[in-house]
């Protein structure tokens, strides 16, 4: 290190976004760098707010649906979901146990459509094109799966208050079932072709690592948390539409790095998958619309909260009604927001490399951090 | 640990506390009588397992949204005539108790006991100051943005409260009753 004093470099401010393709929407993070090392990272966000929260408010519960599909909408079922329990407690309904499966089958499913494409795209933000070509392959089979179900490939609005859009036709549970054959060997695929890849597994091994504590205290929820090795998940801590009756693990990382938050994800398309299959089998008979529910719901006065275990992490709607046609107040507590907030000091004293290592291994949808 | 026994726990600790008269269904609501008791709360609920702060947020309890705030009519029926009236306007709802007051809500959660407390606090319209958890709870730092954003809630002792949804331009805080749309560049 003679040259030293010769070598010296200034801080220079990188800016990186909003229109960058390894963002994966519009994220704007401005970097400020000394060498390679990053010494300040502040992400801007708010490019994608359409303010849902505020459309809500004159709109009416069944409107409301539509609304919530514009969020994460890579993984729309679950937000369609959350709304409907959420405004279902208010109401007081009782949603019938076919509608209960169908809502579990369709959530998983996307929970499955929404994890291929973060593996397809975290291997091409890591460097390695090909996964995104089979995790694609796959994900189109379950979006043609979504349009033969309700006709829509991304914005559902196949879960509405009460029950369900329409029932799955026996076609269609054939169709799936071909489907989970199909996919359950390719899951093994996947880990040949990237989870155990030693380049891959260089580049995000021991990067990013957050601690429970950490991760706990910074609000984190989903596979992120789990990564760290916080036992928590929604389906199994507050279990809603009947989760309590699968048989599924929760899979757990170690210590929390990119690598973890990847193979956690990659490990509960396992479970997705074991969670269809039992719903299949077990698919109970009868409506899937409750009786009674109004054109226009006029709900009681009164407060709710309902959470869900989305792809990304626990989406919880907050509904205040004052008695009208329209919620008084919506509040959306969305996990790629909450999510992204730790970008902000991770980020500081890495190199600026890995930034996208990290981003990408939070997998946020800009639709959910801006609203 | 049932919603009765976390109640008195936190009583025997907190003996001002009471259980909130409108509860958030299925949780745990308590009722802070002032701003000075939510710091304290906070710390006592973070060493007593609910480390894991899951959601903070408010609501303006005012009246019904002021038609003002949005950008485009509000006339959701494509093929009703037009000039007709719209199918949805805000109205207020008779019989219900609005008050000028901003209704804040903190959400804790413990992971091991399974369980969640829902806090919430009154505070004045014109003058909603309070700590800030950002200390205590790294995720407070983006939510309390968002609320100070949206709400117009000030976080005292936060380290960056700033604007973080809403662009620069906008005036005002959109979820606020009252708030009234001033035109900009990007209407139309």
């Amino acid at each position: 290190m003679t040259n030293a004093a010769e070598l010296k470099t200034d801080q220079l401010f990188i800016n990186m976004g909003p229109q960058h393709p390894s963002t994966h929407g519009v994220l704007r993070i401005g970097l400020t760098i000394e060498g390679e090392v990053i010494v300040k990272a502040v992400p801007d966000i708010g490019y994608l707010h359409r303010g849902t929260e505020k459309l809500a408010e004159v709109r009416n519960y069944h409107h409301c649906v539509v609304l919530t599909d514009r969020w994460d909408y890579v993984s729309a079922m679950p937000n369609n979901l959350v709304f409907c329990l959420s405004a279902e407690k208010l109401m007081g309904l009782k949603v019938p146990p076919r509608a209960d499966a169908l809502r579990v089958i369709s959530c998983e499913l996307n929970r499955i459509a929404s994890h291929l494409l973060f593996f397809g795209t975290y291997g091409i933000d890591t460097g390695a094109f090909t996964p995104f070509l089979y995790a694609f392959r796959e994900r189109e089979m379950v979006l043609d799966l979504f349009e033969m179900l309700c006709g829509a490939r991304l914005t559902y609005n196949y879960i509405r208050l009460g029950g369900v859009m329409v029932d799955a036709s026996p076609e269609w549970r054939t169709r799936l079932a071909e489907f989970v054959e199909y996919f359950k060997p390719r899951l093994d695929e996947y880990d040949t072709l990237l989870s155990f890849n030693p380049i891959f597994m260089a580049r995000t091994q021991g990067v990013g690592r957050l601690s429970a504590e950490e991760a706990v205290n910074w609000g984190l929820s989903g596979p992120n948390l789990r990564a760290s090795g916080v036992d928590y998940d929604v389906r199994k801590h507050d279990p809603y539409c009947g989760y309590e009756n699968y048989e599924f693990e929760v899979p757990l990382g170690a210590e929390g790095s990119c690598w973890d938050r990847y193979f956690c994800r990659v490990r509960e398309m396992r479970q997705s998958v074991r969670i269809i299959e039992q719903a299949l089998a077990k698919l109970p008979e009868g409506p899937t619309m409750a009786t009674g529910v109004a054109k226009i719901p006029k709900p009681a006065a009164g407060e709710a909260y309902a959470h869900v275990e989305a792809s990304r992490g626990e989406l919880g709607i907050y509904l205040v009604s004052d008695g009208g046609i329209s919620p008084f107040r919506m509040h959306v507590r969305a996990p790629s927001f909450v999510n992204l907030a730790m970008l902000e000091k991770t980020l500081v004293g890495m190199k600026v490399a890995d930034v996208i290592a990290v981003l990408g291994s939070i997998d946020i949808v800009l639709g959910e951090v801006d609203r | 640990m049932t919603q009765d026994e976390l109640f008195a726990k936190i009583a025997a600790r907190f003996p001002k506390i009471e259980k909130a008269a409108v509860p958030v269904k299925d949780y745990l609501t308590v009722r802070l009588p002032s701003k000075d008791d939510l710091l304290p709360l906070a710390q006592w609920l973070k060493t007593s397992g609910f480390d894991y702060l899951d959601m903070l947020t408010g609501t303006d309890f005012l009246g019904p949204v002021d038609m003002k705030g949005y950008i485009r009519q509000q006339n959701f029926n494509v093929f009703l005539p037009d000039g007709a009236t719209p199918e949805i306007e805000s109205a207020a709802t008779p019989g219900y108790a609005y008050k000028p007051v901003l209704d804040l809500l903190w959400s804790f959660v413990s992971i091991k006991e399974r369980a969640r407390v829902i806090v919430k606090l009154e505070v004045p319209r014109d003058a909603a100051r309070v700590p800030s958890l950002a200390g205590l709870f790294k995720t407070a730092d983006w939510q309390e943005r968002e609320t100070f954003d949206l709400l117009g809630v000030t976080y005292e002792g936060h380290p960056n409260l700033v604007k973080i949804l809403t662009p620069d331009f906008l005036q005002g805080h959109p979820l606020r009753k009252d708030y009234a749309h001033v035109k900009d560049r990007f209407d139309d």
